[in-house]
């Protein structure tokens, strides 16, 4: 084929561009470190970089919601940590007030002790978190949940519980409700109550009550009453007055019927009665504003002891509840933390895999790259010297 | 003796016209569309003197060029080709570099939209993270309106670029034409010798042209050059030129096409596919328009699904939250060749988004009937409705409305989203009314003696106008429940129930009495059950048939636009290849090799000294002659 100079010339220069364009190419690579800036470079690694990124960003994100979370249920599980030491608190001074060798005098001023308490368990319900909300609100965060009333508290947030997103799939609640941590706790054992009637003229006083038999006793509607007809003899009559059970009463025994069993010490009057009901939800702070109201109440007979000793009594039992209910919502707080602290640690594997993939998508081949520089360089110079080499070449030069 | 005299003149004068046009060719080495010329030389008439005869000398009989029609055009259609890609490529390339790896940060403020919805929702009642989350929306409306902004930068520059080659090629055309009939006189008056000169610059300017718009070319007996573009419409027909013009699409006076004047104006966009103009063309209806779309469906379904779920949940003053961001109404434009005035108006269903595509249609209406066809394959597409507000056409997620009914041939050009990434703003400014808060909750008796507990309160149909109306749910037996006071229904442990357009689901063991309510979340502004819905939009497909969400719908336009620009470099270094080597073709035939006219030169040289020698021994022998006729008189 024939060669002539100006396509020898033409053909020459744009070679000698292609491969400076290339040269300037990895010399880019290598200054920035990445395989590639555009995405024509390489359209799927780019388009799976983006997606890794996304994906990074949304786990470093759950991480954010995770910790947000955990403040909140750490800031919870603390402030119910000091509800549990106020409670148990109350409960001594409970104890301590049921005591007969004590005075009107020396329970007045244990109630004054038991209102100081009442007043801390309120401040501790109507905690703020950090942003200013209240953590026992449930949605409602923004309204003081507890407000003291004569008998005790008024709720004023709702059942709400809101949930954080972790990770994918995944929510924890990083609150519970005024109403599910104070609110709803069951009276008596948990399934049912005995209150001494407020009539009473005997001595007897409740101690114990159990469940043998949860279902003979759901079998019902629950509701009896232990009549004693004479100081020695009681009758269990239920709600439509039919007998149930009958026995004589020894002091300190056991009364026994439709599978749950009441114990009483001291000597019932004729016409004394206790009466049963199924558990049902009271709030804490009536527990306590009854407590004191008991505690303040002056006794001066026996009959007036027995009932002021029913009521610590009953104000005992429903502090224990309250503690269990506290200690349940600690566990479930313990096991959110828990599941937390769980995906805190899988995204922290997942985001470095994310990241090692981003890496070995995006990031240069440092040996690879200086070894194509070397051979694009080396090409270049080649071509420059065959260049110059060639254009000397001319007959020309030889004719003259 | 005379013979002598006149065969050297012969020689010297044709070796001189030899030495010339080497020394043109050499001249003329660098000059773009010489081609070399050689000259014809010709033995003269013999002369008898009787008994023999004997040659005349030489004659140049013509100096021709050495040029092969089929390499020039093979060259002409490889350059036009060429001239395609290496536009389009200037287009894929700039979007390439404009848009990144992340089309210029739309992958990132989407990310921090949907994450400020995360922060929202681990704080709802914190202004800073509400106003943080309005602040992010706007970034997203900055990079969605900086990405279409930068489109229609490009499709400006695409029409300065059609006008400016337009124009070119009327004034090579026009050249062309005044070449034809320099070269028609001069074949004329050379006795049928062309003019090269003429018809190298000739050569050129189809060359030049080829560049510009795929050209073929035929040529007359007369010499004169027909050149034709596109689909065969004539560019230059013998001495007479067809202008092309520019005139404004029928849909879209921004937009330029190609017209022959002629031609009653006619269109012929269409069947310019090759060189700068087609690059041009094809930039615009298949990179820059289609991804203004592709931006445009993004946006609208971004749009939509958020303001969508914000008008499900409740703001911090328990109202239903306001519409966060606003997309233009989608476009309906006549063509400006109606006969009729009616107007349609489009707009995209709010249950349609899975079938909106990015493409556009044409509506036309022909004998009665509408019919849509999909400007991206030409396919039709079927519609239902007849086009009255009661009963609109609808197709792919859209609705079209029709103020009348146009007349018989009438078009209309449908575009869903090609204006809906310009036009996305952010229409809230109060952090307040950002619906964090689902629109109901559920709450249990605090009599309730049963140990059922019921869940959160789901809205499942926002629309429903008594969703926030307060709801009992009464167990009337252990197994059955009544709402509001309703009719007994069975109880199901953890099953759905549903009312006023809310869910529930109630588990465990109800006892008789056990009650549960159901109200407005009104004041339950710690709430975050709907920001969290909002935050988790980021992945949920929504466009597409329900198959990809908005942040995958980004990526797939950053991969589509990157294969794009991939695909369109091979070809242009492809054909830069093919290119090199049909110039090559056409240098091996029509370029000047200086060696070889170098070697011409002495070869002329030597033969001009020798024909010059054999003029010295003709005066020598005419001397001799004289000296002895000399010699014999004095």
């Amino acid at each position: 084929m024939r060669v002539t100079q100006s396509l020898n010339q033409s053909q020459f220069l744009s070679a000698i561009e292609t491969l400076q364009s290339n040269l300037s190419q990895t010399q880019n690579q290598i200054s920035s470190n990445l395989s590639f800036t555009t995405a024509s470079q390489n359209p799927t690694a780019a388009g799976a970089v983006d997606n890794y990124n996304q994906a990074l960003a949304q786990s470093q994100q759950y991480d954010t919601n995770a910790n947000s979370a955990q403040t909140r249920l750490s800031t919870e599980d603390s402030t119910l940590s000091q509800v549990q030491t106020q409670l148990q608190s109350l409960r001594d001074l409970a104890l301590e007030a049921n005591n007969s060798s004590l005075s009107n005098e020396d329970r007045t001023a244990i109630a004054a002790q038991a209102t100081q308490i009442q007043n801390s368990l309120l401040a501790l319900a109507n905690t703020q978190d950090g942003n200013g909300e209240y953590l026992f609100g449930g949605f409602s965060t923004q309204t003081q949940p507890f407000t003291l009333s004569a008998g005790g508290a008024t709720y004023n947030g709702d059942q709400g519980q809101r949930q954080v997103q972790i990770a994918a799939g995944q929510t924890v609640a990083d609150s519970d409700s005024g109403d599910a941590v104070f609110g709803q706790i069951k009276t008596g054992n948990g399934t049912f109550t005995a209150t001494a009637a407020s009539t009473n003229t005997g001595t007897a006083v409740l101690g114990a009550t159990t469940v043998s038999n949860a279902g003979a006793y759901a079998a019902g509607n629950g509701l009896y009453s232990i009549n004693f007809t004479a100081p020695g003899t009681y009758e269990v009559r239920d709600s439509t007055n039919a007998l149930v059970s009958s026995g004589t009463y020894t002091d300190g025994g056991t009364i026994s019927f439709a599978g749950i069993q009441v114990t009483l010490t001291g000597q019932p009057a004729a016409g004394d009665s206790v009466a049963v009901a199924p558990s049902s939800n009271q709030s804490l702070f009536t527990t306590v504003q009854n407590l004191v109201t008991a505690l303040k109440s002056g006794v001066s007979t026996s009959a007036q002891t027995a009932q002021l000793n029913n009521a610590i009594g009953t104000s005992i039992n429903n502090l224990d509840q309250a503690l269990n209910q506290t200690s349940n919502v600690r566990a479930s707080i313990g096991g959110r933390l828990n599941s937390i602290t769980t995906q805190q640690s899988v995204s922290g594997s997942q985001q470095i895999q994310l990241q090692s993939n981003i890496s070995s998508l995006q990031s240069l081949d440092y040996a690879g790259a200086i070894t194509t520089l070397d051979q694009q360089n080396t090409t270049l110079s080649a071509a420059l010297q065959a260049f110059s080499l060639t254009q000397g070449l001319s007959l020309f030069k030889y004719i003259q | 003796m005379s013979d002598v005299f006149g065969i050297s003149v012969t020689a010297l004068q044709a070796f001189q016209a030899a030495i010339s046009v080497t020394s043109n060719n050499v001249a003329n080495a660098s000059t773009p569309g010489y081609d070399r010329e050689t000259v014809n030389l010709n033995e003269g008439v013999p002369q008898s003197n009787g008994s023999v005869s004997v040659g005349s000398g030489v004659v140049v009989s013509g100096i021709s060029r050495s040029f092969s029609q089929a390499a020039a055009n093979q060259l002409n259609t490889s350059q036009s080709t060429l001239g395609q890609l290496t536009a389009l490529q200037g287009y894929t390339t700039q979007i390439d570099n404009l848009f990144g790896t992340t089309i210029g940060g739309l992958t990132t403020s989407l990310q921090n939209f949907y994450g400020g919805y995360s922060d929202v929702a681990n704080a709802p009642t914190s202004t800073a993270a509400r106003q943080a989350l309005l602040g992010d929306a706007q970034s997203v409306a900055n990079s969605f309106q900086n990405a279409s902004s930068e489109l229609n930068n490009l499709n400006t520059d695409v029409n300065s670029r059609i006008s400016a080659d337009v124009t070119q090629i009327n004034s090579i055309a026009t050249a062309i034409t005044t070449l034809n009939k320099q070269i028609v006189v001069g074949t004329a008056q050379d006795g049928g010798q062309p003019p090269n000169e003429l018809i190298d610059q000739r050569d050129q300017l189809v060359s030049n042209l080829s560049q510009l718009v795929g050209v073929s070319t035929t040529t007359d007996s007369n010499g004169a050059l027909n050149v034709f573009v596109g689909n065969g419409q004539p560019l230059v027909l013998q001495q007479q030129t067809t202008q092309l013009t520019t005139v404004p699409n029928q849909f879209n006076a921004s937009q330029l096409e190609i017209s022959t004047s002629a031609l009653n104006g006619n269109v012929i966009s269409g069947n310019i596919t090759s060189g700068d103009l087609g690059g041009l063309l094809a930039a615009r209806s298949q990179v820059i328009n289609p991804a203004l779309n592709q931006l445009g469906q993004i946006a609208t379904g971004l749009s939509q699904t958020v303001n969508s779920q914000q008008s499900a949940g409740l703001d911090l003053s328990g109202n239903f939250g306001a519409a966060i961001f606003s997309v233009g109404t989608p476009q309906a434009v006549a063509s400006s060749k109606n006969t009729d005035a009616t107007t349609a108006s489009v707009s995209v269903d709010p249950t349609g988004l899975g079938a909106l595509s990015a493409d556009s249609y044409v509506l036309s209406y022909n004998a009665g009937a509408y019919s849509l066809t999909d400007t991206a394959n030409g396919s039709n597409v079927a519609l239902t409705g007849n086009g009255t507000a009661g009963n609109p056409l609808k197709a792919n997620g859209i609705s079209i409305v029709l103020s009348g009914t146009p007349a018989a041939g009438d078009q209309f050009l449908v575009q869903p989203t090609a204006t809906a990434a310009s036009s996305l703003k952010v229409v809230l400014t109060d952090p307040s009314k950002i619906a964090a808060a689902g629109a109901v909750q559920a709450s249990a008796s605090n009599a309730n003696e049963g140990d059922a507990a019921i869940s959160n309160a789901a809205t499942i149909n926002a629309a429903n106008p008594n969703l926030l109306n307060p709801a009992t749910i009464t167990f009337t037996s252990a197994t059955t429940y009544s709402i509001n006071g309703g009719a007994n229904q069975t109880y199901t442990d953890g099953g759905d129930i549903n009312f006023n357009g809310w869910q529930v689901q109630i588990s465990g063991t109800p006892a008789t009495g056990d009650s549960f309510s159901v109200k407005s979340n009104a004041g339950g502004t710690g709430d975050n059950r709907n920001a969290l819905a909002a935050a988790n939009q980021q992945t949920v497909g929504v466009l597409e048939n329900g198959t990809t969400s908005i942040s995958a719908a980004v990526s797939a336009l950053v991969t589509g636009l990157g294969s794009q620009a991939q695909q369109i470099n091979t070809a242009q270094t492809a054909q830069a290849a093919v290119n090199s080597q049909a110039l090559s073709s056409v240098q091996s035939v029509s370029g000047v090799n200086l060696d070889e006219e170098a070697a011409s030169l002495l070869q002329w040289q030597q033969a001009y000294q020798a024909a010059a020698e054999a003029l010295t021994v003709g005066s020598s022998l005419f001397t001799t002659l004289i000296d002895s006729v000399n010699g014999t008189f004095s």
